[in-house]
């Protein structure tokens, strides 16, 4: 090979490497940010858009953009244009959740964070967030503490605490199946808070635990727990594993033909999970936290109309109504307290009432003071096998729960706010 | 010869100058101060792995058990015994160390895919420990309710705990001291047998070298400087959770390795800055940013198999 003269070196390698250069141009250019608009307000997204939880993330995406589009339409917030910086916090991995974080808030300088849709990254987002002083809104990550024994002044949660959601739950189960039941829990920190939550909801209105079996997260084969299950012979199994083993679980059960043998209950059930289940699985008692068929509540028809034209014909769940209470809770924020400070925003938040046109529930919600925790309505009932007028209509709402009845006391949270002096 | 140490100096006066400026130009190409921490960080983490990947030709899957065990010992000392970022990172360097001259006489013996095999059964434990251990290590919520403390030097005081910038100059400190250790390390006679049996294990054996002692030295080298890695990598992000032990982390400081050269000295910073900064690029832009950086990998393996670094050297010696 000759080191001089042009046209040898111009061979395949010299080639593939400059086309990888020109390649790379193409991806970086943007990297090198040009100086944006100041004059719109930038409210920061750090939820998942990948792994397990991708799925959730993205209807929360579909209900913040609708929202961040109202705001706008309306003259956004202060006079000011909204816009959203998403960023992907994987459905897992805190580090990366994290460092998203402190990326939202030290480089595009968002005024308001939102996220996370699993817990450990909502409250490890939320440390961030207090730590810098940022306005932080969860909307669907459930694990008590966050608004709980770990709650920080600037922290808002959205979705339930799963106290909430087993209190919600447990009088249904009782009056419908009886007090004696079985538990199925995964095994990582959230399934012994969601179980240790539904034995104490259970033991307020006399049910006790005849049993219950850890299973390890990603079980694909449940009929060993399900064997055992049956022979406790409890009036109730409550299953409390999440995404795919949820669905396992559930399918296994019913081809068992547990829910002949006894009554099938849990929880949350998220609209998500019931169109990934097999219709003979559309079984048992549960709690939705928002539900998209409610005939007698204004404003509903609407929001539902909207998001159909912004998912390709899909129905809002409750994870659509999160992001978008999420968002206009930002903006709600921010009108109130006249101000993009965190602290004033904060103060101006404490036992704030969402406007019946964002709430879209019969007895509104409200943000509770001490706690940031949004009161909602909860909707207990039963999964049916093919909705009648609608194929996502998969639920019947059997009692509209009051949040204000069911959540734990303030001092129940053990939420000490850490307000700064 | 002599062109060639040259040569040698200014990869490491670049390295140098680039590093101590950073937090100068990191704001203008679009980035932040964090990030930069976060490069060195991992560096740290895959040179660490490279001691014995590149210079002593053993492949580990299981080092993130280490970054693990030096991150949790870290947090776990600042949140339950003493709130002190020195005294944090020595017991977390030391837990790590400790737990690597335990496992290690169990695993020198072993070789090539079985070597790897059983570090990532180790590293397991490790990681199973932490995952169910809800009471004492936050479970799968991870370790939270602690921050880094600010650094008391008697006449002054470092506040790492606010200021990002000065922050990072402490881990730059860390990170000087430690890859001088190991330059250091690498050119005595110690490494240069580290080199030899990497070169030909059996020959080494013949000329009298004890080669399982030597690797497990390396082991411990090697897992000691992951654990100090680990402990900076908890201070950054104020938080622990299991994920910083599983085996896919293990992965990822490989594959740093292997993109930035295994055979180069300043390799796996090169693979380091690389994968940490297409990975927070990436996915901002696009939910599918991990199909990207395997196709990076799959380029660099395919095409530079000495990695970014052997690029440089191949033109060199041309």
């Amino acid at each position: 090979m000759t080191k001089d003269g042009f046209t040898s070196r111009l061979d395949r390698r010299t080639l593939l490497k400059a086309g990888a250069v020109i390649g790379a141009a193409q991806i970086a250019s943007p990297f090198v940010r040009v100086a944006r608009a100041a004059d719109t307000i930038k409210i920061g997204v750090d939820n998942p858009l990948t792994g397990t939880y991708a799925a959730l993330g993205k209807n929360e995406g579909i209900g913040m953009a609708m929202a961040v589009d109202e705001i706008n339409a309306k003259g956004g917030i202060l006079g000011r244009q909204v816009e959203l910086s998403i960023e992907d916090s994987t459905s897992g991995d805190a580090s990366t959740a994290v460092a998203k974080a402190r990326k939202l808030i030290d480089r595009d300088q968002v005024s308001f964070i939102l996220g996370n849709i699993n817990s450990a990254l909502a409250q490890a987002i939320a440390n961030v967030a207090n730590e810098k002083s940022v306005f932080h809104v969860v909307p669907g990550g459930h694990t008590d503490s966050v608004t709980g024994s770990n709650c920080h002044w600037n922290t808002f949660r959205v979705c339930n605490t799963t106290q909430t959601e087993a209190n919600a739950v447990a009088g249904a189960v009782i009056k419908n199946a009886g007090k004696k039941w079985y538990y199925l829990t995964p095994d990582y920190a959230f399934g012994h808070t969601l179980q240790a939550g539904m034995e104490k909801a259970a033991a307020a209105l006399g049910g006790t635990k005849v049993g219950g079996d850890l299973t390890p997260l990603g079980t694909t084969d449940f009929s060993s727990y399900l064997i055992k299950a049956q022979a406790a012979n409890p009036d109730a199994i409550i299953f409390l594993q999440q995404g795919d083993d949820g669905v396992n679980v559930l399918k296994q059960a019913v081809q068992f033909g547990l829910d002949k043998k006894t009554h099938l209950a849990g929880a949350q059930l998220e609209l998500e999970v019931l169109l990934g289940l097999p219709p003979e699985a559309r079984v048992g008692t549960w709690v939705f936290e928002w539900y998209w068929n409610q005939p007698n509540v204004p404003g509903v028809k609407e929001f539902v109309a909207e998001v159909r034209k912004r998912s390709g014909g899909h129905v809002p769940t409750a994870r659509t109504w999160f992001g978008y209470a999420s968002i206009h809770t930002c903006a709600l924020a921010a009108a109130q307290a006249n101000s993009l400070d965190a602290v004033k925003m904060a103060r101006a938040m404490q036992g704030f009432k969402l406007p019946p046109e964002i709430a879209l529930m019969p007895d509104g919600a409200y943000y509770r003071a001490g706690q940031n925790q949004l009161i909602p309505d909860l909707y207990v009932g039963h999964p049916q096998a093919t909705g009648k007028d609608d194929p996502e209509d998969l639920f019947v709402v059997d009692q509209v729960v009051n949040g204000a009845d069911v959540s734990p006391t303030l001092e129940e949270t053990m939420c000490k706010q850490d307000w700064p002096a | 010869m002599g062109n060639l140490d040259l040569r040698k100096q200014s990869t490491n006066l670049i390295v140098c100058a680039l590093l101590l400026t950073l937090p100068f130009w990191i704001d203008h190409v679009g980035s932040y101060i964090q990030l930069g921490t976060q490069i060195v960080v991992m560096a740290l983490a895959a040179m660490a792995l490279n001691f014995l990947l590149g210079y002593t030709g053993v492949l580990s899957f299981g080092h993130a058990a280490y970054f693990g065990l030096g991150a949790y010992g870290t947090g776990m000392t600042i949140r339950y015994l003493l709130p002190s970022t020195g005294v944090g990172i020595l017991v977390g360097t030391l837990v790590g160390a400790l737990a690597a001259a335990v496992i290690g006489p169990m695993i020198v013996r072993l070789r090539g895919v079985y070597f790897a095999m059983v570090t990532i059964a180790f590293g397991q434990v490790f990681y199973f420990i932490a995952f169910r251990w809800n009471d004492v290590t936050g479970g799968d919520d991870g370790l939270t309710n602690w921050k880094r403390m600010p650094i008391d030097l008697g006449f002054t005081t470092v506040d790492i705990q606010h200021n990002a910038t000065a922050f990072y100059y402490f881990v730059l400190v860390i990170f000087a001291v430690a890859v001088a250790l190991m330059a250091f390390l690498l050119r005595s006679p110690f490494g240069r047998t580290l080199i030899a049996i990497r070169e030909n294990e059996r020959r080494a054996r013949f000329m009298g070298v004890n080669v399982n002692f030597h690797i497990w030295m390396s082991w411990v080298i090697s897992c000691t400087f992951m654990a100090l890695a680990g402990s900076l990598s908890s201070l950054l992000n104020n938080f622990v959770d299991p994920r910083s032990l599983f085996w896919t982390q293990s992965g990822t400081f490989v594959i740093m390795c292997v993109m930035g050269g295994m055979r180069s000295f300043w390799g796996p910073l090169v693979g380091a800055a690389i994968f940490v900064a297409l990975q927070d690029y990436l996915s901002s832009a696009t939910p599918n940013w991990q199909s990207f950086v395997g196709l990076v990998f799959v380029i660099v393996v395919l095409f530079f198999p000495r990695g970014v670094m052997g690029i440089f050297r191949r033109k060199a010696t041309e």
